[in-house]
């Protein structure tokens, strides 16, 4: 039903407009245009008095539409729908003409200013004048959040949505949670140990029962919109009963299947039956049907008999996998970090010479749980290193062959290495080598002068060119550009501080949440500054390194705040989006299929039955592109169709 | 017989004469032919890889838009020359104002196309080193060669791709395949000094001395090169104070020499002199014993 | 004497970069010709070639489209979808003996005033200088 009787008003702004455009000519001849019945200016609309004039004017004038030609929508088009609304009409009857931002501020011609209001205005009332009212579109919401993986930043996130007093489904993809901070030995600036801060908040997730915590588990499949989101989520089984098993490790003892122990990063192994670390929780262990002889048919069975008569009974190798599919409203992903594969780095020779390792690897050495019982070693002899060298930014800071960004976190460690090996070898020097000291936390950068003012503890600017083996030494190739000489260090140990890198999964888990990824596949914040914490696909938020490289203060910092917008979005039972989305005219449409592939949120499909397009309200965003494609017309834009357009041009051409 | 469009530059026809002498023959005991270009010119050498020099660029850009119109790849042999050409060819291949201007002054339209392929190259990729072994009819058994690479052949290895930058093992492959025992030492990439041993001659020469010490003490009999620059380089370092009557003394040999003996061909035709000789006539003697 | 010929461009701006780049402008009271009137779409996805067409036709001189650069579409991909139809748009032009310059596509994002100023005087110039396209005037002399 196009609008008959149209109100408009103009604002001078003060002189913001009226210095520039002649606003009473405006308004006069805003009011010979069709339909228009009312025409007035005001010094602010914006202003109490301002509202007041429109609501007036509205039910006064019986108007069911109304032109603000005033400052960009941006600032004050949702005021004004609400003046609007309050007036008793729908919110989309109010259009907003733009003459400042993109009028008077612009023009200094005070006659061409004029003319170009004149325009804006009249194209505003051609747009109005057709649009529909709109009902903002309600969607329930499934009062339960989904957070996929288990490290420090999924354990924060889940604890503070159950502590808000909704379910959390924690999806964990190996053994146990506890992610990296579980392999750290301590934590900077406060050497902290690592297990002591993170075990109590394990075993309170675990204890949690608003938390339910599947692990050996991984996202299968996700359907559904902001509010409503269906995931299939398959588990493996760990074919031991965790009520019942005490973790004597009597199964262990005669399994005869062993392989490199991840948790390790493969410096010591560990059997098929195994515990993740000795404070995973739950705290029981776990079979790898993958490297264990087989169980289908069953080949061995040693641990079944070892449990059975040694244990508690608690191991069942007829276990089998169980699909979970859940219904959530938020989705929290905090899917950590890898390290980037430090073998690419042909010129330090990872994986060509043993004692050259990875920060992480060292970090496990130096851990009391680790490798060593916490004692540094070379990997080669065994033999405690006097000399070491640390090579900063291995890998990364390198657009042309590795990585292009910086991971923020390694000058920070690098010291903490660096310290902790001066405590455990006091006879022992350590030189690093860096580009830049990155130290931009509280109390971060007091603590790398600690290190770097620290008795033998060599601080070297410059890179390392090449590392090779000579004499069972690793002769370290370096430059120290504060002197101006070339370096030649003869190392026993050499610990490379490689970039993080997303977790493997990321790729597949971010097309399976259509959320998008950056240009170095961490998953995308919507904005930087003004929405850190979710993705831009509706309903999804970010927590921890999956989002980009960061150190455990700003992690349990994000988790907490992407816990709180989960939070909000669940405060309510239903959700608001707004309507003006796409819209079939089923009788006009093909079934040609044009626009399905197009949508970003898959919000159009081919009724199998019908064979015409449908749009799905909830997931469509309105950004028309869909509409711009069909071939039929029969595709439209909801308070911006082609018509509109048309109108709004013509009213700017005509003469 | 196929044949591979090739480019000699200067030095080959010069100072290096044993270089392209030795390729010519290994390559046709290998069954292919390497056929010198029409109107080719001096590249122009590391100089014409500066940015800010259009004029240094007109060189190599005639020689490739030569090349083009009778093929589109090109065969070379000197590393210097690979890499100029390699690089040229990659840079016109974005058709930016400066090349523009390059194709107005040389009166020609070239913008990339043609493939620049190292010697070796086609030796791993097209004729494969499996059946270089297969023609082989004296292996050099015993020989611990070091293979030389120094720097133009490999980097910028964005844009050379021949092998991995910093741990190569082309040479080190053709080596083994001819019978050779490939010599790994710590200073096979690094620079031998290039121009700088003609006019800063204190700053280069250790440059190339600590070459041939690493790759001695490391055990090889010999230093295989593939650029004429570094063969001098590494030679001059070992003249001085009459270096090259010692026992210690490193013969320096092209690739394409050793190939070429593999193949069984005469040292006369592969102008090897007696000194590079030695060394061979070591292993050989010990294998008749 | 006929008054000097002054160029009606419209202008499609996507609302989340160009527009606000536009507004930018304006904020920061940089001076541009008042030739292009624009119009805020939510995407500059939305914009269907036969939209270009007839704008055209209805009396416009020129045409700007305005989008976010690519990769940063708030829609995700929907500037590429454009700069596809737009090539496309370009040899329709050319088969309509528009000259190209007529219509134009820019990538300007939200902190871009500067930029936005200065494609509307740069496009108001250019259309200036090809004069009227007198669309209608055209096809009625053929007929």
């Amino acid at each position: 039903m196009p609008a008959k009787r149209i109100g408009v008003f103009i604002c001078h702004c003060g002189l913001n407009i009226a210095g520039t455009v002649r606003v009473k000519e405006v308004v006069e001849r805003a009011s010979k245009q069709p339909n228009v019945v009312f025409a007035v200016d005001h010094k602010y609309l914006c202003s109490e008095p301002g509202q007041t004039l429109i609501r007036d004017s509205v039910k006064q004038q019986h108007l069911d539409a109304v032109v603000v030609a005033a400052c960009s929508p941006a600032m004050h088009e949702t005021t004004f729908k609400n003046v609007v609304q309050s007036a008793g009409l729908n919110r989309y009857s109010c259009e907003i003409a733009n003459i400042r931002e993109q009028g008077s501020w612009v023009h200094d011609d005070s006659d061409k200013a004029t003319t170009k209001a004149h325009l804006t205005v009249r194209q505003s009332i051609e747009k109005v004048r057709l649009n529909e009212p709109l009902q903002p579109i309600t969607v329930p919401v499934t009062r339960r959040v989904l957070v996929i993986g288990g490290g420090i930043a999924g354990i924060r996130a889940a604890l503070d949505v159950a502590n808000g007093g909704y379910e959390v489904y924690l999806v964990e993809k190996s053994g146990t949670i506890g992610g990296r901070m579980a392999q750290l030995s301590e934590t900077f600036p406060t050497l902290d140990c690592s297990t002591c801060i993170l075990g109590p908040l394990m075993v309170e997730v675990y204890r949690h029962p608003k938390i339910k915590l599947l692990r050996l588990a991984r996202v299968e499949e996700v359907s559904g919109y902001i509010g409503n989101f269906k995931v299939r989520v398959h588990q493996e089984p760990a074919y031991v009963d965790v009520a019942k098993c005490n973790a004597c490790g009597e199964c262990a003892k005669v399994c005869p299947a062993e392989l490199p122990n991840e948790f390790d990063l493969g410096l010591t192994w560990r059997k098929a039956i195994y515990t993740p670390f000795s404070q995973a929780v739950p705290p029981a262990y776990v079979l790898d049907a993958k490297n264990c002889l087989g169980l289908l048919p069953q080949a061995c069975g040693e641990c079944k008999k070892a449990c059975d008569e040694f244990g508690t009974s608690c191991i069942n190798l007829d276990a089998w996998p169980q699909t979970h599919e859940l219904e959530v409203g938020a989705i929290i992903v905090s899917t950590g970090y890898e390290l980037y594969d430090a073998t690419k780095l042909t010129e330090y020779g990872y994986g060509i010479y043993p004692d050259v390792m990875t920060s992480l690897e060292f970090e496990r050495m130096l851990s009391a749980s680790g490798p060593t019982a916490g004692e540094i070693r070379r990997p080669s002899d065994g033999h405690v290193p006097r000399e070491i060298v640390f090579i900063q930014c291995a890998g990364q800071r390198e657009p042309e062959t590795a990585l292009p960004y910086c991971s923020k976190i390694c000058c920070m460690y690098t010291a903490r290495h660096a310290m902790m090996f001066r405590h455990k070898v006091p006879d022992g020097e350590a030189y690093v080598f860096y580009m830049d000291i990155r130290a931009g936390g509280k109390g971060y950068e007091e603590f790398v002068k600690r290190c770097q003012e620290e008795k033998g503890l060599l601080y070297l600017r410059g890179r390392v060119a090449k590392v090779y083996e000579e004499n069972n030494k690793l002769i370290v190739k370096g430059v120290d550009t504060l002197s101006g000489k070339t370096v030649q260090i003869n190392a026993d140990l050499v610990v490379l501080a490689v970039g993080m890198i997303p977790s493997s999964e990321t790729h597949d888990l971010a097309s399976k949440l259509k959320a998008s990824l950056d240009a170095n596949g961490f998953f995308s914040e919507a904005h930087p500054k003004l929405r850190p914490l979710e993705s831009p696909t509706a309903g999804i938020f970010l927590a921890g390194a999956g989002q980009a490289p960061k150190d455990i203060p700003d992690t349990v910092a994000q988790a907490s705040g992407a816990a709180s917008k989960a939070l909000d979005l669940l405060s309510s039972p239903t959700l608001e989006r707004e309507p003006t989305v796409a819209k079939v005219i089923g009788e006009l449409c093909s079934g040609c299929g044009i626009c399905i592939p197009l949508c970003p949120y898959t919000a159009l499909s081919l009724n199998p039955k019908t064979k015409v397009a449908e749009v799905s309200e909830a997931l469509c965003e309105g950004c028309g592109t869909c509409i711009a494609s069909c071939p039929s017309g029969s595709l439209s834009l909801r308070n911006l169709t082609d018509e509109q357009i048309l109108a709004m041009v013509e009213a700017m051409v005509a003469t | 017989m196929q044949s591979y469009l090739y480019f000699p530059g200067c030095t080959l026809r010069t100072m290096a004469r044993d270089f392209d002498a030795s390729a010519k023959a290994s390559a046709r005991a290998l069954g292919f032919e390497l056929k010198e270009m029409e109107g080719w010119l001096c590249c122009g050498a590391v100089f014409s890889n500066v940015d800010d020099n259009l004029m240094a660029k007109a060189g190599p850009n005639r020689i490739l838009s030569r090349a083009k119109r009778d093929g589109d790849t090109l065969a070379t042999l000197c590393a210097g020359c690979y890499n100029v050409l390699k690089r040229t060819n990659l840079q016109a291949t974005h058709n930016s104002p400066s090349q523009q201007s390059i194709n107005a002054f040389n009166e020609e339209t070239f913008n990339g196309g043609v493939e620049v392929v190292h010697f070796l190259e086609i030796l791993r990729d097209r004729i494969s080193f499996p059946n270089v072994e297969k023609s082989v009819k004296s292996p050099l058994t015993g020989l611990r060669v070091g293979a030389y690479y120094g720097c133009l052949l490999l980097r910028p290895s964005g844009e050379m791709k021949l092998d991995d930058p910093h741990r190569p093992s082309i040479m080190e492959d053709l080596l083994t395949s001819i019978g050779c025992t490939p010599i790994d030492y710590p200073s096979r990439t690094e620079c031998c000094g290039s121009y700088l041993s003609v006019s800063s001659t204190d700053y280069a020469e250790p440059l190339a001395s600590n070459i041939v010490k690493s790759a001695r003490s490391c055990g090889a009999q010999l230093i295989a090169v593939s650029c004429p620059l570094c063969k001098y380089n590494l030679e001059t370092s070992q003249l001085r104070n009459g270096g090259d009557s010692t026992d210690y003394y490193l013969p320096v040999v092209y690739f394409t020499q050793l190939l070429g003996l593999a193949l069984g061909l005469d040292p006369q035709q592969l102008e090897l002199d007696p000194r590079q000789m030695k060394p061979i006539h070591e292993i050989q003697t010990l294998r008749v014993s | 004497m006929a008054t000097a010929f002054e160029p009606k461009i419209v202008g499609f701006l996507c609302r989340w970069c160009s527009y606000a780049g536009a507004d930018l402008a304006g904020t920061n009271r940089m001076k541009y010709p008042s030739n292009v009137s624009a119009i805020r779409v939510n995407c500059s996805g939305r914009i269907d070639p036969t939209l270009v067409l007839k704008a055209l036709s209805l009396g416009a001189d020129g045409v700007l489209i305005a989008g976010c650069h690519p990769g940063d579409c708030h829609y995700t991909n929907g500037n590429i979808k454009t700069l596809r139809r737009f090539k496309l748009l370009q040899k329709m032009l050319d088969q309509y003996g528009i000259d190209r310059k007529r219509v134009r596509l820019e990538w300007v994002s939200a902190a871009e005033g500067e930029k936005y100023a200065q494609v509307v005087r740069s496009m108001t110039d250019e259309v200036r200088t090809l004069g009227p396209l007198n669309w209608k005037t055209k096809v009625e002399l053929a007929a």
